[in-house]
């Protein structure tokens, strides 16, 4: 019976050759390093599902967005749960994806043929820290609250577009609002949609060249 | 790269790929332990360290020292630090714009820039070297990002140390191990990668070292935590405890008062009684924490909020206070069960200032007996206060004595002077202490006024039981 609706399945989607091509790759002897790049896929859907549940609560306006976090953590079930997961799974994911690219530096295996793959990793590093900087603001507290105003004011420095960025950034000239619609519409569309973007191509490289093997004096 | 040495690093791919391993199930397998592993941390942190509680934004409050996420403090601290330098430290957008865009040009483009095809570490100790120091450098900057730049003039010699070494560790030491690195990868083609590492070593302990020397020199800054309710009750109680101190003058305890009285500058005003319908139906939070933050200038009533003092309520502490009063005098809300404002006394306990007093006195007295009030000088805030202020201090609170004043007036009897006139009228003015509560304050005042809980329960007695023989 499995075995029919199997070979049915396989027939119309060609299961038998992505096994073959996907999962049954050759691959050099790999050790725990190369777990990093997964761990941190893994992290980015974890973040992905634990902020959906969020967002069934979350308001963001100035007025409810702090008190919706507080009504996550204290009368939700398991709101702290799920809002303690992202919050330290945001900072596991920052450092995850730095030792990632730490270990692809050291290993050197940014070189032919994978510069594509380091180059679409910096992107991934820059939406990852994005991630981190329009999440920050969302609880609408006082360290949120100040530490935008003080990072938006820092990309303002910049000469002759700084005054358009700043705006750009805060939706008027100070934070206000707009911001925090901003930063939600940045941190629960935009980013997580250049980051899924960029991960597909990051893995379609990633299985076309195979993973890299641990350099030795030969190399 | 030429198509032969390409031949080469794929063929010597391939020989790996012959003697290596599958991608189901071995990678696999370990990328499900770790994930697996994270999972489980992230639960452990969740459950075990949680989220720390905030105050809600208040863009009025401007004394907030902003504090970004922990990736981004190593940005901060090379900010700080480079704004030391004289000269180019004055044009801010070198460093917030122009290092860090040259940086991340640098990392992105570098499979471009590398061109070397060699991938074993001796063959690379420049850039691993550039590497580690710049790593190196990240996370000392991210530890010492708190310790203050710049001491101030009457700071004592080690705090002037540790501020003084900041931009060697951060900026000086890190520059010239890099520089030194490029510049013998470009000039002296055949350095030994020995040397290299050596370089790479000592500069990068050096800058630990440093950073060591920093830290255990810094000024030490007491944590100060900001207490932040965060379940309803706390809500409501840190809310009763705002409104007894900044509105019973005005309002009255129960909300009911319609004209003022006994206040200065504001006597006889009327105003709407805030615990009726009329103003609870009628005013939604927003506007009720608006009300109080910017006052009501034509009625009288004040702004309590920062932009007008930075003493001022806080936007949390403007939100309990509404919420307090939508939970007390709001037909349309049930108030939770709220723990009772200090723990009932036995027979025989004596009550101490920490456990007891200070609720009471916080919730009854504060309001009038702090700076800034006609209150003959007598503040209530401390321990040390209640004991030692006023214009009547040597009266006031007698250990062991009933006639002590503040135990006469509060159970109703004024204190006259020898004409007749009244020097302390009954307290609180406009209302009557509950008699539990008073009873706290004899039996403090009888018992010596204890401090700590410690204290109290050593002048514990307990009531002697009656011991029936048994039949
Ligand atoms: C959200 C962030 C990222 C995700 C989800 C991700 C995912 C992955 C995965 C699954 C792998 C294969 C397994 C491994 O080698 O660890 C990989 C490899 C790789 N990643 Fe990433 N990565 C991310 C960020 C980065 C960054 C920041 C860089 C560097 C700038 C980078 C550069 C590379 C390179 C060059 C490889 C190939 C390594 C090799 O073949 O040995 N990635 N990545």
């Amino acid at each position: 019976m499995w075995k029919k609706i199997f070979a049915w399945l396989d027939e119309r989607l060609g299961l038998n050759d992505l096994q073959k091509n996907l999962l049954e790759r050759p691959e050099p002897k790999g050790n725990w390093w190369n777990t990093l790049g997964s761990a941190s896929l893994f992290l980015f859907i974890l973040q992905g599902a634990t902020g959906i549940f969020l967002t069934v609560y979350y308001t963001p306006s100035p007025d409810h967005a702090y008190d919706s976090i507080t009504y996550i953590m204290n009368d939700v079930a398991f709101g702290w749960l799920i809002r303690g997961i992202h919050h330290w799974g945001a900072t596991l994911m920052v450092l995850v994806v730095f030792i990632h690219m730490l270990r692809v530096f050291v290993t050197a295996s940014y070189k032919y043929p994978r510069e594509l793959t380091w180059i679409i990793g910096i992107g991934l590093l820059i939406a990852t820290l994005g991630m981190g900087f329009t999440g920050y603001l969302l609880p609408w507290n006082q360290r949120a609250f100040w530490a935008t105003t003080v990072g938006t004011e820092i990309a303002g420095a910049v000469p002759f577009i700084g005054e358009f960025i700043l705006k750009a950034l805060r939706g008027g000239t100070d934070l206000s609002a707009l911001t925090l619609q901003r930063f939600f519409s940045g941190h629960i569309w935009m980013l997580p949609l250049v980051l899924a973007g960029l991960i597909g191509a990051h893995l379609y490289l990633i299985i076309r060249h195979g993973e890299s093997h641990w350099p030795t004096k030969e190399d | 790269m030429n198509e032969d040495t390409k031949k080469k690093v794929n063929e010597r791919y391939q020989r790996e790929l012959n003697k290596g391993e599958f991608f189901w199930p071995d990678s696999i397998f370990k990328d499900a332990i770790v994930a697996l592993g994270l999972t489980i941390l992230l639960i452990l942190l969740a459950t075990f360290v949680g989220v720390a509680g905030e105050p809600k934004a208040d863009p009025s409050d401007t004394s907030y020292v902003p504090r970004p996420e922990w990736y981004f403090l190593f940005l901060f601290k090379f900010l700080a630090l480079y704004g030391q330098i004289p000269v180019i430290g004055k044009i801010e957008w070198l460093a917030a714009v122009l290092v860090p865009s040259i940086g991340i040009g640098l990392i992105l483009f570098l499979p471009l820039l590398d061109k070397n095809p060699d991938r074993h570490y001796t063959k690379r100790t420049m850039s691993l070297g550039v590497m580690t120091i710049l790593v190196v450098d990240i996370v000392i900057l991210t530890l010492i990002s708190n310790i203050p730049t710049v001491a101030p003039d009457d700071a004592t010699l080690l705090i002037k140390l540790s501020a003084w070494l900041q931009p060697y560790a951060g900026l000086v030491i890190p520059g010239v191990a890099m520089a030194a690195l490029i510049a013998l990868a470009y000039f002296a083609k055949n350095t030994s990668w020995q040397v290299m590492a050596w370089i790479t070593g000592i500069s990068s302990v050096l800058i630990i070292a440093l950073t060591v020397a920093i830290m255990a020199f810094a000024p030490k800054v007491e944590a100060t935590e900001t207490e932040v309710a965060e379940t309803l009750v706390d809500q409501i109680v840190a809310g009763q405890d705002l409104y007894s101190i900044h509105c019973v003058e005005c309002h009255g305890d129960d909300g009911k008062v319609t004209v003022i009285e006994g206040v200065e500058g504001l006597e006889g005003k009327e105003v709407s009684p805030i615990n009726s319908r009329d103003v609870l139906y009628t005013v939604n939070d927003a506007s009720m924490a608006e009300i109080i933050a910017y006052g009501r200038p034509d009625s009288g009533m004040n702004p309590f909020g920062k932009m007008y003092n930075p003493e001022g309520l806080s936007k949390s502490e403007m939100d309990n206070i509404v919420i307090f009063m939508r939970y007390t005098w709001d037909d349309r809300f049930e108030a939770p069960q709220i723990p009772e404002l200090f723990p009932p006394l036995a027979d025989g306990e004596v009550p101490s200032y920490d456990v007891h007093i200070a609720p009471i006195v916080k919730r009854y007295c504060i309001s009038c007996h702090r700076a800034g009030k006609d209150n003959n000088n007598y503040l209530m805030t401390t321990y040390e206060e209640i004991l030692t202020t006023g214009d009547n201090v040597d009266s006031n609170i007698i250990a062991g004595d009933e006639n002590s004043y503040l135990l006469q007036v509060i159970q109703e009897h004024e204190i006259l002077d020898e004409n007749g006139e009244v020097i302390i009228g009954v307290m609180p003015p406009k209302s009557v202490l509950k008699p539990n509560v008073v009873d706290v304050f004899l039996r403090w005042i009888m018992n010596g006024m204890p401090l700590t809980a410690e204290d109290a329960a050593a002048l514990f007695t307990p009531p002697t039981l009656e011991v029936t023989p048994m039949p």
